[in-house]
């Protein structure tokens, strides 16, 4: 199994070159069966990423390009009424695939975007009345532009935290720049569409329900409640007041499950605080942040003053 | 030698700890330095500016170098070693050969000091820098066989706490001085509650080995005197005996003639103690009590070491002590010589007469004196004896003129020549009490009775303070040097020997109530001592303060030198009851479960304390781990993770790396991941070895991050 999320690890980096770290976390994300929102400038990989994700882990995917005028019937479908059969006959929308790519989902509007909010909280879309299951596993990867960008509509909050992880890819370095800038990635992406896919759909379940029982320590769940407990002042921190939105339990179980699943990409059959940490920036940075203006100032900062307020060894006194 | 300086495990301490081992060595040297002769005193001098001169070479060559080598030893090896070895050989050769002159003891402690002194410039590993330590301790104990008294081991006791905290500071970097020695100083006063508890109940065996004799020369009585004699030891105001009187009343100061010999031979110059022959001996090996009448006091004595046999007591004394002999001229001498503190009890008959009857020889021993020695006073006694027949009468008559003419008690008698008693009775007529005493001998024997000089001490001075305030116990009598005493007796048919004290008839005072003041004076003049007798008699409060502190002398004596295996046999009878012996092993045997059950008792409640504090026993491992690294300057912020601390340590310890990246493994799998009980203890053993292997790693390893060291 191991040999299998290396696999998938190699593809997606041979893609996306010089972010090891962000392609490792999404596909925890994934393993955590997460929903993965991509954010950053244009034109940083975030499309490429999305996609090499979907087609090494061999799911079905559709996409679709947000815009302002996309109508939530454009996602999820609608029922037409065919004259032959005297019946309406739904047309399903992108949404039922197994991996949805939403590009630029903020570019839509807020009514086109809650309509993904029940596709993505409850695996399943009502349309006229009737309710239709969406194909296991579903995952939402979306990608987005920074809010300041013109013609953006912020996420709600709730959408925001139905989003397991939010990553941003960030510039590459001279040597992986050198290398796209000489490379010709799209099109090698396009040409090897079916080498690509490292694992099949019955393993990927597998793996998911693997990474569901890797063992969780004690002292694992408290540092996770622990750091909820900052965000919320339930503990009191000592030289400066965090200020940042609460954590919900639901943003503690995501913690959780993708502090697990990173576990299982770094091979191991157990959860160290270690784990908590290096998932914790991209599990809740989202979830806390105040405004939406400076969202960029203290990307880092915030997440990391919260892990130096607990205690690793003693989480909860 | 030089390979194993630059091994790692080579033996570093800071400069600051570095000069405390120095004073350190100073102070243990010092503590000893009475008894050492001038030339080793020099010696020792010599290595310890030597070491000083490394020392501050050291502290400038650092400065030089400053951050390039922080950790370069500059060691001792500056002495070369062959030097070393020549100047050890050639030292223990000196010590040898004056070995003759100093007697067993005193060279071994030439030896020991010695050792101690060049020791310190082979400090090169930790062992060594333990040794000398230990050899600081021993000299200081062996410091404790000179002096026993009170202040003397308080300040050994100080030594020693300042030893061990320069043991305790070379380990713990961090702390300071004071906090060692105050850390010190707590496990001492721990460690003393069993110690006191030892010292009472443990059963005082008799030493395997004795400590050879101390062949130290002491004041006090000599075995011969000559006029002028005691007036020496007049100017001494060291302690020769206390007196513990119970509960009886102290009697007059008047009465209190401590005897100490007699002395019987006069060879016209000094007079000497009876040489017993073969049949002499004999008879006084049978064992000798004196016949007694009247009523009793007892009391008990605790002597001062004065390395002589003879001991203290008032006539007639008996005693029940088997290490106590009876002479047959009613003193009181010890089988062995005093060369400790010893207390032994007394029960005396001060109204019961002394031999009612003598030997022809012991009458013909009384009479001698060498004719013609003293023309003058022979011819008093020829015309004295004429006109009183009566022996008492003639007594008192020459004591009467030792009142009336102008007879002149002094510290400063003029010089006689030859010692003649002659130009003392009639021309000096100045002089102490040996004076008086020899001179009225000599008359008395010249008018043929028999008569003999005691030597001893008179009086003591009283004191109350150490009287406990319950009961109606009376205090103790100190009595010092300067109560030393001669005074004659004479022997009369129907009374025995009769106690003349012509010094009475001189100085009234003296005999009465102590010395008087002009004499005071005349003693502070004489020893230069500026906190003599006479000046810190006239200060009140000074007065006061010296009684204090002898009382506490006194309890310190009695208490603890004093506490033999009577004593404890008495302490254990009153506690216990009778039949002792089975209840004290009861005692001890219940002492022992009890302890064993509070130390077991206590085992478990910090065990139960730490699984209440959740401190699982691979918690506690691996605290001590980061207590380790802490004192290498690593610190552990609380919310780094354990492999971020391992990822430091591969950087800033890279020998200790791998055993600590073992540990955290093991550690991480103890915490975070399941297992069953037996996995989990095969784990906990695993660990175990691991962060041993890993703190024995940190140890050895004597650099220390972001700090300079210097190393002695």
């Amino acid at each position: 199994m191991q040999t299998a999320v290396n696999n998938i690890l190699a593809r997606i980096e041979s893609v996306v070159l010089g972010k090891p770290q962000e392609c490792r976390l999404a596909l925890a994300c994934l393993l955590a069966q997460g929903h993965l929102l991509i954010e950053d400038l244009p034109g940083m990989g975030k499309t490429t990423l999305a996609h090499v994700l979907a087609s090494t882990l061999g799911l079905s995917y559709q996409r679709t390009q947000f815009t302002s005028d996309l109508l939530p019937a454009d996602i999820i479908g609608i029922s037409i009424f065919n004259r032959d059969t005297n019946n309406f006959e739904l047309h399903k929308g992108p949404i039922f695939s197994q991996v949805v790519l939403a590009d630029e989902i903020n570019r839509a509007s807020p009514k086109t975007q809650s309509a993904l909010l029940e596709a993505m909280a409850e695996q399943q879309v009502s349309i006229d009345g009737e309710t239709y299951d969406l194909p296991a596993p579903f995952f939402v990867i979306a990608t987005q532009n920074p809010l300041f960008h013109a013609g953006t509509y912020p996420l709600p909050e709730s959408q925001l935290d139905r989003f397991m992880m939010r990553i941003s890819l960030g510039f590459p370095d001279i040597s992986a720049e050198k290398k796209i800038l000489l490379g010709n990635n799209d099109e090698q992406i396009s040409r090897n569409k079916g080498d690509l896919q490292a694992v099949t759909a019955e393993e990927l379940t597998l793996m998911q329900k693997h990474i569901q029982q890797i063992h969780v320590a004690d002292d694992v769940i408290n540092y996770i409640i622990a750091l909820c407990q900052v965000t919320r002042g339930q503990i009191k921190a000592k030289e400066s007041d965090i200020s940042c939105k609460p954590l919900s339990p639901r943003a503690g179980k995501a913690l959780l499950a993708a502090s697990k699943a990173w576990a299982f990409i770094n091979n191991r059959e157990f959860v160290l605080p270690d784990d908590v940490q290096a998932v914790f920036s991209a599990v809740c940075q989202h979830r806390m942040e105040l405004t939406a203006q400076d969202y960029n100032a203290t990307n880092a900062a915030l997440s990391t003053q919260i892990i130096q307020h607990v205690d690793v060894l003693k989480p909860l006194k | 030698m030089s390979i194993k300086h630059s091994k790692a495990s080579a033996f570093t301490m800071s400069k600051n700890c570095a000069w405390l081992f120095w004073v350190c060595q100073l102070l243990n040297i010092s503590s000893l330095s009475i008894e050492l002769s001038a030339w080793m005193l020099g010696i020792l001098a010599l290595c310890l500016c030597w070491q000083a001169l490394i020392l501050s070479r050291e502290k400038r060559l650092t400065a030089k170098a400053s951050t390039a080598k922080p950790l370069q030893k500059i060691n001792l090896s500056f002495v070369p070693s062959l030097f070393l070895k020549l100047l050890a050989i050639s030292g223990c050769i000196a010590i040898a050969i004056s070995a003759k002159q100093f007697g067993v003891l005193i060279s071994m402690v030439h030896l020991l000091a010695f050792a101690y002194a060049l020791k310190a410039f082979e400090i090169t590993q930790r062992k060594d820098f333990y040794q000398h330590i230990l050899l600081g301790l021993f000299l200081l104990a062996s410091a404790l066989i000179f002096r026993q008294d009170l202040v003397f081991s308080l300040w050994i006791l100080f030594l020693v706490i300042i030893n061990l905290a320069i043991l305790h500071q070379v380990f713990a970097k961090a702390d300071s001085v004071a906090k060692s020695s105050k850390t010190v100083a707590i496990m001492l006063l721990q460690s003393s509650l069993l110690a006191v508890v030892l010292f009472v109940i443990f059963p005082r065996l008799a030493p395997f080995w004795q400590v050879p004799l101390a062949k130290s020369a002491k004041t006090g009585l000599s075995d011969e005197v000559a006029p002028g004699d005691i007036a020496n030891l007049a100017l001494s105001s060291e302690l020769a005996f206390r007196v513990n009187f119970n509960d009886e009343k102290v009697p007059l100061y008047s009465q209190l003639y401590w005897r100490a010999m007699t002395l019987e031979n006069y060879d016209g110059r000094k007079w000497t103690r009876a040489k017993q022959d073969k049949r002499a001996q004999q008879i006084s090996r049978q064992k000798f009590s004196p016949i007694t009448s009247g009523p009793a006091i007892s009391y008990q004595v605790f002597a001062e070491p004065n390395y002589q046999p003879w001991l203290f007591a008032l006539s007639v004394a008996t005693t029940t002590n088997s290490k106590l002999v009876l002479n047959r001229d009613y003193t009181v001498q010890s089988t062995t010589v005093v060369n400790q503190p010893i207390s032994y009890q007394i029960k005396s008959y001060p109204e019961a007469p002394l031999a009612l009857s003598i030997s022809q020889e012991s009458r013909q021993k009384n009479l001698s004196i060498s004719k013609g020695s003293n023309p003058r006073l022979e011819q008093l006694a020829s015309m004295l004896k004429a006109k009183y027949p009566d022996h008492l009468t003639l007594a008192k008559v020459v004591e009467n003129t030792f009142r009336n003419q102008n007879f002149y008690y002094t510290l400063q008698a003029p010089q006689l020549i030859n010692n003649s008693l002659d130009q003392f009775y009639f021309d000096t007529k100045a002089g102490f009490c040996v004076h008086y005493a020899s001179s009225f001998t000599y008359l008395m024997r010249a008018a043929g009775i028999p008569a003999r000089i005691v030597t001893g001490y008179l009086g003591g001075e009283y004191n109350n303070i150490s009287r406990q305030n319950n009961s109606n116990q009376t205090g103790h009598l100190s009595i010092y040097q300067y109560d030393a005493h001669a005074w004659s007796e004479i022997w009369i048919e129907g009374i025995g020997w009769y106690r003349v004290d012509p010094t009475a008839a001189v100085d009234p005072e003296r005999v009465s109530s102590g010395w008087s003041t002009a004499l005071l004076e005349q003693q502070s003049e004489l020893n230069g001592d500026y906190m003599s007798l006479y000046r810190l008699k006239q200060l009140a409060w000074l007065n006061t303060l010296r009684l204090q502190l002898d009382a506490i002398d006194y309890q310190w004596t009695r208490w603890v030198l004093g506490y033999s295996s009577k004593q404890q046999y008495d302490l254990l009878k009153r506690l216990l009851g009778k039949e002792v012996p089975w209840k004290a092993a009861a005692l001890i045997a219940v002492a022992l479960v009890l302890f064993m059950g509070l130390f077991t008792l206590f085992n478990k409640i910090s065990f139960i304390k730490n699984t209440l504090n959740k401190k699982p026993p691979e918690q506690v491992l691996f605290n001590k781990c980061i207590a380790a690294l802490n004192k290498k300057g690593i610190d552990k912020a609380p919310y780094q993770t354990i492999q971020q601390l391992c990822f430091i340590v591969s950087n800033e310890l890279p020998q200790s790396s791998s055993d600590f990246t073992n540990l955290t493994t093991t550690f991480q799998l103890l915490r975070y991941q399941q297992y069953n009980k037996l996995e989990r203890q095969a784990l906990l053993t695993q660990l175990k070895t691991e962060v041993n292997c890993f703190l024995k790693g940190v140890n050895q390893d004597n650099t220390k991050l972001n700090q300079k060291t210097s190393p002695l």
